[in-house]
Parts: C-alpha cells; structure tokens; sequence
C-alpha cells in the first residue's frame, strides 16, 4: 500500500489508484468535470490539476497513477492559475445562459467558476453560435452551445448502456455532440443517465424542461417499483416553503422528476428510462370515491359492507398485491391471513414496446415486490392457480386483475388506486393510497429490503391498505 | 392562592399634570373647542361647495401625489414585439422575502433567441412588502415598480392577485431600456452551414 502526501497529510493509498480517487476518498477535494467514478478516464477537462512537488507545472490527477512517496499539492500558486486559466477556456464559448438553464442551481460549472475562477471572460473574440436544442432523440434535447465536450455522455453509451449511439464529430471549437447514424438514441433504455451525468446543461430532458428551478425541489428517497430490481430512486418534489399558492396547485403533488439514489451495489448511479417515468405510472387518474356495486357510498359504509361479505364467507380468496409494501403484506397475513386462501396476483405485466429483461438492470418480473410477498404467502400465483370450485368472495386487492377471470358468481370486494373501469363491476370498491403517499420497505428480486418515505400526503378519501385490512378483521365499525 | 396585590408600574414618562389641568373641566372645554373649530370650518366649507377635510374618498380616488420614485406596483417591461422581455429564471421569485412571485416557464423551440418566456407570473399583494428586492435580482430589467400603487381593495385575497395581462398593460413604446432581438425564426447556426 503505497502512502503519498496530499498537501503535507499521509495518506494511504490501493496501487493503481488515480491521485483523483485517493484524494475524493481521504476528503480533500479536486475538482473534475470529465472523470466519473463509474466511467473510463478520459483526461479532457484539465480542471482535476494538481502539482507534485518538486515539479515545475501542473498536471491532471485523474491519470496520475499513485506512486510511494508522492507529494501532492491540490492549491499551489501553480494550480490555482492553472485552473483559472482552464475555466476560461472552458467557458470560452459558453453562453452563460443560467438564468434559462435547467441544470442551474446544481450546475458543476457554476459552482466551479464561483470557487475557483469569479472572473468574467477575458476574450475579447465573440462567442461561437451552436445548434440551441438540437433533439438528440424523443426525451433528450441537446444546448450545443452549453457543451464543454467532456465527453461523459459518449463514455456512457458506449461503456454502460453499450449503444454506442453518440459521438462528437467536427474538431476544436466547430464540434458537436451527435447521435451516430447507425445507432438511435432512442433505443438505447438508460438514455436519461447521461443528462444527470452532464456537468454543465447540455442535455435537457424534455419531460422536465422549464418544469421547475431545481432549488424549489427537494429528493425523496423511494424505490423505483418499475420491476424486480428495485433500483434506488429519488422522487423530486416541491419543497413546502415553496408551494405555489396562486398558481395549479397539481405541481405541489405531482412528481417533478426522477433521478437515481446512487445506491452502492443495487444499481449505482444509473436507473433505466421507466425509472424516470415513474410519473406515468403514479400520476393516472385516481379512485378517489367508494363504491357499492358501481354506485358511490360513504367510505364507512362501504367498509361495513365489505367487513360483512368476509365475515360470511365461507371459502374467501384474496389476490394479494406485490406492489404492497412489506408492512402491508405483514398486516393482511397478521389481520385476515387466516380467512384467506392467497394467491399473489401481478399487477404489472411487461408492456408492448418495453424490453423484458436485459444484462444490466431491467428484470423480468414488472412489479416491485414479488420477492416480499412469497416470503410471506408462498409462490403461489394469480396467473397459473385455478381457484377451489366453492370460492363464494374474491378480496383483489392492486390493479391488474382480469375479473372475468374469477369464478361466475362470487362476490368481488376491490382495494384499487386508480380509476379504472374494474372499480365498477366490483361488489364493495375501496380507493386506496399509492406508494409515494405513504412509508414502507420492498424486498427487491435479489432480497435486498429498501425502505421508501412519503413524498406527499395522500388525498383525502383514500386509506391506506394497512390501516383498511385491520378495519375488515375488525368486529366493531371503524370509521375511516 | 397567595397572590401579591397589583402595583402599578412606574414609567420614566409617567404623564404629569399641572394644578390648572387637574381641575379637569378647562381641558375638556379646551379639546372640544379644538374638534369643534374643525367640524365647524369643515362643515361651512362644505356648505360653501368647496372639499372640507382632506380625506381621499379611496378606492373612488386616489392619490395624486406619490413621490417619482415610489415603488408602487409591478409591471413587466416587454420587447418590441409586445412579448415579455422576462425569462422566467425565476430570480425575483427566489429572492422575494414575502415569497409572493409564482411564475410558470412556458417553452418556445422556435425562439432560440428567447425560447423560455413566462406563461403565468402572478404576484400576490396581500403578501408583497414593497420592497424592491425583485427589481434588484432581475437580470434582465423584466420587471419593475411603476408610481402608481396596485388596485387592492377587495373582498377576497384572490382579488389581489395581480397576473400576466395586467403585469403587460404598461407599455409605453419608448422606454424599453434594452432592446432586444426580435423573434429570429430562422438563426445561422454551425449545423445549417
């Protein structure tokens, strides 16, 4: 284990570490723009300059391998000119257009020419125009102009997504990020990656352009529930200092964007496209009204009914949700276990368009928590079982399931989020919450147990699930 | 309970009376004739056709005589095309301390000029303090304070919202203090060459 000094301290180092790496993991900071700790080196920034000592000049810290002994300076009269001097080329031909940029606020260029540089450009030629929102593919639009060709966004596609779908063409101040001919970068399923991994905001997402400044936002961790990997995943919403009053009142709710937890070991920095889209998912049309054979009824009532269709059951079958969470498939085995003959039904199947499984992070299995369910229920599925021939009452609990399916004649109590036409044809409907209206954890297809928070606060009318399974093992009236 | 008996407080400009004000009667003659000289110049005026006291009969009337330089309401300055010359970047919004500015960005491809424009700017005044501070973050002197105060008095807080067409109807031609580009439509980029 080579040690090396970094401005005077020890250090302990692995062979084969970049001074960049020793120096990120021992807390001294050196700026960088084109290095990533999941991508190659690349080596085309020059802003990670650091000078050893006894050397005369500056060089980058991303490609300079440790060796025993070296003595590192991150802030030496050297590197400081040096980095200034890189931060004015850089924004040699940057349009400096922040207050129309989505990235800023979280913008690494703006932060590092705050720290390092603070001075306005001192070239005198005038900036050379690009392509402003060239469309890169159906969600990535592409500010030429902002570029600082670091280069990530094509180490990306060609490392981790293996698309291969980007290239920079031309040279020196005339090049421009592309899609290749013969690769579409609307095919590639981790495209929305590279707009996180841009340093500075060349690549906008079309679906959060001009949607919000990035400072009235805040991260809420939750689990992507898109398929069985249960990739780590932070729900951007409005923070509540800064609600909007006079304007829709919907952006306080609604989902903002989605951006990778960073998790280690479950996915890393990436999540697929479907993971971005979680809005799609959550943000549909919701159930928001009980219902008693199709006709709207007081929540309290519609739970008494269906409390009285499981107490005179008497062979009751309940498809059990497995995008439930842990706490709430725990509360329906402890509550109404013992009444139940299980099945767990799957709420999602893959979609048409959608790519099934791959080598990377999509998994087969569409729903979040299959893995926690069969842990508590047992393998036993919606999709193969038949059910017993004296089946009198189905609890479905989850969208998903095809009632004419069941067996002629039962009745159906129905435990949905969403407005769908299902609602209506059940004997007792109760709307429900959904996974970011409320906390919990899901067991991923590795067995790996993720904890999610609320994001909002669940409408009014709905219950949660956990709550509702403990009012139908109830013998008294809940109201709800 | 044991309480202790109240002690009034002594201040250090505790009133005191002289011996010809605490005879009391002198001092109420003398305050009433005070209102009373004012009722009676007032009401004679009046009767006399001419405007008695100076009370401004708002909202029928306002003020004339606000000062040049008053901040009074807002108003968004626009391009020579009419559009707003804002950019929806949502600097007055931030660094407003009543956090009354909302504004929603509206996208227009077309304009690589100015493709970011505001489709809502709504400015509440029941919690604006008229204190300038959007003016000074503004980095493309969009919006600015005119002499004349907003039109406030209402029954709800909702009248006083001021929004978007109304933040436009100030439009004197002459005084955009930075022309702008107009709507470019077709821009001389590298790729085009």
């Amino acid at each position: 284990m080579p040690e090396i000094f970094i401005d005077g301290h020890p250090v302990q180092a692995e062979p084969g570490q970049s001074v960049l790496q020793v120096a990120l993991a021992n807390g001294f900071y050196i700026p960088y723009f084109c290095w990533h700790p999941a991508l190659s080196v690349a080596g085309n920034c020059r802003i990670c300059c650091v000078q050893v000592e006894g050397r005369s000049w500056a060089e980058i810290s991303c490609n300079l391998p440790v060796t025993e002994g070296m003595r590192i300076l991150t802030d030496s009269d050297v590197v400081r000119e040096q980095r200034r001097a890189t931060l004015q080329f850089i924004t040699l031909n940057h349009p400096v257009d922040c207050g129309i940029c989505d990235k800023a606020g979280e913008c690494t260029l703006q932060d590092y020419h705050y720290a390092y540089n603070g001075r306005p450009s001192i070239s005198l030629e005038p900036k050379v125009r690009a392509d402003k929102f060239h469309a890169l593919s159906g969600r990535i639009l592409l500010d030429n102009e902002r570029c600082i060709l670091c280069s990530r966004c094509v180490r990306f596609t060609r490392e981790k997504s293996k698309s291969h779908a980007l290239g920079i063409k031309r040279r020196g101040d005339e090049s421009l990020l592309r899609a290749a001919e013969d690769h579409a970068l609307d095919t590639d399923w981790y495209s929305d990656n590279i707009i996180d991994i841009c340093p500075v905001g060349a690549l906008l997402s079309r679906s959060f352009l001009y949607k919000a400044r990035v400072w009235y936002l805040q991260p809420v961790p939750s689990v992507c529930p898109g398929c069985a990997r249960g990739c780590a995943v932070d729900l951007w919403v409005r923070k509540p200092q800064w609600r909007l009053k006079s304007l829709a009142a919907k952006q306080n709710t609604s989902i903002m964007r989605v951006t990778p937890h960073g998790t280690p070991g479950i996915d890393g920095p990436w999540i697929c496209n479907k993971g971005r889209d979680l809005a799609r998912i959550f943000e549909r049309p919701r159930a928001l009204q009980a219902l008693r054979k199709g006709q709207p009824v007081e929540y309290g009532v519609a739970v008494v009914a269906a409390r009285k269709l499981v107490a005179d059951a008497k062979r009751a079958v309940a498809l059990v949700s497995n995008w439930g969470s842990n706490e709430q498939l725990t509360a329906f085995r402890d509550r109404l276990g013992t009444r139940f003959t299980v099945y767990i039904k799957h709420d999602h199947m893959p979609q048409s368009g959608e790519p099934v499984e791959d080598d990377f992070l999509i998994r087969a299995d569409k729903n979040p928590n299959t893995a926690g369910a069969v842990a508590l229920f047992g393998a036993r599925s919606d999709r193969a079982a038949e059910f017993p021939a004296d089946t009198d009452l189905v609890l479905v609990w989850g969208e998903g399931c095809d009632f004419t399916r069941l067996p002629r004649g039962v009745k159906i109590v129905f435990l949905n989020a969403y407005l769908q036409p299902e609602n209506g044809h059940a004997d007792v409907f109760l709307p429900v919450t959904i996974q970011m209206e409320r906390p919990g954890h899901y067991t991923n297809g590795d067995g790996v147990v993720q904890a999610f928070v609320a994001a909002v606060a669940p409408p009014p009318g709905v219950a949660d699930a956990a709550t509702l399974f403990a009012a139908l093992a109830a013998s008294e009236v809940i109201p709800a | 309970m044991n309480r202790r008996p109240h002690v009034r407080r002594q201040y250090w400009n505790a009133p005191t009376m002289s011996w010809w004000e605490r005879l009391y009667l002198p001092e109420i003659v003398r305050g009433l004739s005070i209102t009373g000289g004012v009722f009676v110049r007032n009401m004679w005026r009046w009767m006399t056709l001419r405007k008695g006291a100076l009370t401004t009969y708002y909202p029928e009337e306002t003020r004339a005589d606000y000062a040049a330089n008053n901040r009074g309401k807002h108003i968004l300055t626009q391009r020579p095309d009419g559009r707003p010359q804002c950019i929806a970047c949502n600097m007055c919004a931030t660094v407003c301390p009543a956090q009354c500015i909302e504004i929603d960005a509206a996208f227009d491809p077309d304009d690589p000029a100015h493709p970011k424009s505001p489709s809502a700017f709504t400015i509440d005044y029941s919690r604006c303090i008229f204190c300038g501070l959007c003016i000074e973050a503004c980095p493309e002197d969009a919006i600015r304070m005119v002499r004349m105060v907003p039109d406030f008095p209402g029954r709800d807080r909702e009248r006083m919202w001021i929004t978007l067409p109304e933040l436009l109807s100030w439009n004197p031609q002459s005084d955009v203090a930075k022309p702008y580009p107009g709507k470019t439509g077709t821009a001389t980029f590298r790729e085009s060459r």
